[in-house]
C-alpha cells in the first residue's frame, strides 16, 4: 500500500517535471514562415519595400490629395503590401529609421481595413510586431501617423508671423499672429524592408 | 423466366451506373462551374481593390552602382536605365556622402526598374534604348520641372529614336506619379506623337493609374475649349513640356481630358490598339518632323471603330479624314521633296 502511494506521488512530480518541457518543446517545433511579402507576384505601393534588400530604402507614400492645403498639409502616408493569395499573419516586422507612430490594417473580406496593431513613440529601427491575434488576409497596410522627422519638416515650413494691416492713411497697424504654412508638414516613413511571417506549414 | 429476370437486373444495374454516372459528372462539373465563378468573383474583388492603388512588383533586373564614378560615366545602371547624379545634387548634405548615392541609387533603380516592368505591361511595348536619368537639385533653375527627351535622326527616309534622357530636380522625382508621367513620355515617345496627345496621354498615366491629384479634369470639352486667333484649339499650337505661360495649366487640363474622354467612350484598350496599329504599320518613323494630328485620329477612328474625325473638328482641332492611300502619298510627296532638298 505504501509502495503504492509512493508511485503515485512520483507519478504527479514526473508529470509537473514533463509538462513544461512538453509544451516549451510544442512552442520549439513552431517555425515562423518565410517572409510572405518576397513571394512571386507579391505587389506594394513601393517595391523597395519587398526587394528582400535591407539596403535599399523605399517611402510610405503620401495618400490621394484632396487638393485643399489647408487639409492636405497633415496628410497621412502608408505603405500597402498586396500578397497574391490570402496567408495567416502573426508577425510583422518593419525595418524604418524614422517611423514613431503608426498603425497596421490588414484588408478583410468587405475590402475594408481593419486596424491590427497601433504603436506610439516608437524608437526602434527594427520594429518586430507580434500579433495579438493571427490575421488571414491578402492585404497589410502600415499607416504612418507620424514620422520622428516630421518635426523638423514643421519647423521648416511653418511660420508664426504678424498680420499687418494697411490703414487708409498709409500707418501699418500691428495684427495678430497667424500661421504661415509654406510647405507640406509630413515626411514619409523611410523604409527599407517590410516583412509578413505566419507559422512554418508543417508547424501550424 | 429465370434468365429474363437476369437480363432485367443486369439491365437495370447498368441503368443505376449510367445514372449514377451522370449525377456525379453533372456534380462534377457543376462544382468546376462554382469554382470558375468563385475565381472570377475573386478576380473582380482583386481587379477593384487594386484599382484604388499603384501597386508595382519587385523587379528582377540586374542593378550596378558606383558611388564615385570617373570620367562623367553614372553612377548606377540596370538593365534598362543609367541614373547620374548632377553636380547641385552631390552638394547637398543628403548626397554629399557616398554611402547616400549608393543606397538612393540602388533604391531608384529597383523602383524605377519596377515601374519600367509595369509600363511594358500596360502599354505592350518599350523603347528599344535605354533610358539615362539625372536627378538634379534644381533643373534649369526650377525644382518643378521635370523634362523626358527623345533623340532621334532621320535617314533614309527613316526617323529612328537614338537615345532617351530623363531629368527630374529631386523635388519632382519624389512624387511618384511625376515617375509614371516623365516615363510614359519616355515609352511613348517612340512614336513622335503630337504635344497635346503626348501629354494628355501621360497625365493620363499620372492620374489614373498612378492615381496622382496634380490634374483635375474638364466634364464639359465645349464648354473649356480655347481658340487661337485662327479659330483653332489652342491644344494645336502646343510646344511641350519647356513651353510656359498662363495657358499651361489649361493645356496639360484639357489634353488629358480629351485624352480621357475618348477613353471612357471607347474602352481601356483603346490607345493599346492604336499604338498596336501604328507598329503594325511603321508609317510614324516615315514622317519628317512631328506628327499631324489627322494622321493619328486616323488612327484612333480604326482602333475605336468609328470615325473620330467629327469629335475633333467639333473641339477645332485641325483635322480631316485621311485614308491610308493618303497618308502614303504625303510621305511619297515628303520623301520626294527631301531627295530635291538634298
Amino acid at each position: 500500500m505504501r509502495t503504492y502511494k509512493l508511485r503515485k506521488s512520483s507519478y504527479y512530480f514526473l508529470m509537473i517535471l514533463l509538462l513544461p518541457i512538453l509544451l516549451s518543446a510544442c512552442l520549439v517545433g513552431q517555425q515562423w514562415s518565410d517572409n510572405y511579402a518576397l513571394m512571386d507576384g507579391v505587389k506594394a505601393n513601393d517595391p523597395v519595400i519587398i526587394d528582400g534588400n535591407l539596403n535599399t530604402v523605399g517611402q510610405s507614400q503620401l495618400t490621394k490629395g484632396s487638393g485643399s492645403f489647408d487639409l492636405d498639409r497633415w496628410q497621412n502616408s502608408e505603405s500597402i503590401i498586396k500578397l497574391p493569395e490570402k496567408k495567416k499573419i502573426f508577425r510583422v516586422t518593419i525595418h524604418a529609421s524614422n517611423l514613431q507612430d503608426f498603425q497596421l490594417m490588414a484588408l478583410n473580406t468587405q475590402n475594408k481595413w481593419d486596424v491590427i496593431h497601433d504603436q506610439q513613440h516608437n524608437k526602434a529601427k527594427v520594429i518586430d510586431v507580434r500579433l495579438k491575434r493571427s490575421v488571414i488576409t491578402d492585404g497589410i497596410k502600415l499607416l504612418v501617423r507620424e514620422t520622428t522627422d516630421d518635426k523638423a519638416r514643421r519647423h521648416q515650413n511653418v511660420k508664426i508671423e504678424r498680420e499687418n494691416e494697411v490703414t487708409s492713411d498709409g500707418q501699418v497697424r500691428k495684427g495678430n499672429y497667424v500661421y504661415k504654412i509654406s510647405g507640406p508638414l509630413t515626411v514619409p516613413a523611410q523604409i527599407a524592408e517590410i516583412k509578413l511571417f505566419g507559422y512554418d506549414n508543417a508547424s501550424q | 423466366m429465370n434468365n429474363r429476370n437476369l437480363t432485367l437486373q443486369i439491365k437495370c444495374r447498368k441503368i443505376i451506373i449510367l445514372l449514377l454516372l451522370a449525377v456525379l459528372s453533372s456534380l462534377i462539373i457543376g462544382c468546376a462551374a462554382l469554382q470558375e465563378a468563385q475565381q472570377k468573383r475573386e478576380k473582380r474583388m482583386a481587379e477593384k481593390r487594386n484599382a484604388k492603388q499603384f501597386l508595382l512588383s519587385t523587379s528582377k533586373a540586374a542593378i550596378n552602382v558606383n558611388a564615385n564614378p570617373l570620367d562623367d560615366k553614372p553612377h548606377g545602371e540596370s538593365d534598362h536605365y543609367t541614373l547620374k547624379f548632377a553636380a547641385d545634387l552631390q552638394a547637398t548634405d543628403d548626397f554629399d556622402e557616398p554611402q547616400e548615392r549608393e543606397t538612393f541609387a540602388n533604391s531608384a533603380l529597383v523602383y524605377m526598374e519596377s515601374l519600367y516592368d509595369e509600363m511594358h505591361n500596360i502599354f505592350g511595348f518599350k523603347p528599344e534604348h535605354k533610358i539615362h536619368v539625372t536627378l538634379h537639385k534644381l533643373f534649369q533653375g526650377s525644382d518643378s520641372h521635370a523634362i523626358t527627351g527623345t533623340q532621334y535622326q532621320y535617314g533614309n527616309n527613316i526617323k529612328y529614336v537614338t537615345g532617351i534622357e530623363m531629368h527630374f530636380p529631386m523635388a519632382m522625382y519624389e512624387k511618384h506619379e511625376v515617375r509614371v508621367h516623365e516615363l510614359t513620355h519616355a515609352f511613348t515617345n517612340i512614336y513622335f506623337l503630337p504635344t497635346w496627345f503626348s501629354e494628355g496621354i501621360a497625365v493620363l498615366m499620372q492620374r489614373e493609374y498612378a492615381k496622382g491629384g496634380m490634374f483635375s479634369k474638364y466634364d464639359n470639352l465645349q464648354l473649356h475649349l480655347k481658340k487661337d486667333l485662327n479659330g483653332m484649339n489652342e491644344l494645336e499650337n502646343w510646344g511641350g513640356h519647356g513651353a510656359g505661360g498662363p495657358l499651361t495649366q489649361w493645356r496639360y487640363t484639357y489634353a488629358y481630358s480629351v485624352v480621357s474622354n475618348l477613353r471612357d467612350k471607347y474602352g481601356n484598350e483603346l490607345y493599346i490598339k492604336v499604338f498596336e496599329l501604328m507598329e503594325k504599320d511603321q508609317l510614324h518613323q516615315k514622317l519628317i518632323g512631328a506628327m499631324p494630328t489627322s494622321f493619328l485620329v486616323y488612327y484612333f477612328s480604326q482602333a475605336a471603330g468609328t470615325d473620330l474625325v467629327p469629335f475633333f473638328e467639333k473641339l477645332k482641332f485641325n483635322v480631316r479624314k485621311l485614308e491610308k492611300t493618303d497618308i502614303l502619298e504625303y510621305i511619297r510627296q515628303l520623301n520626294t521633296q527631301n531627295q530635291r532638298g538634298h
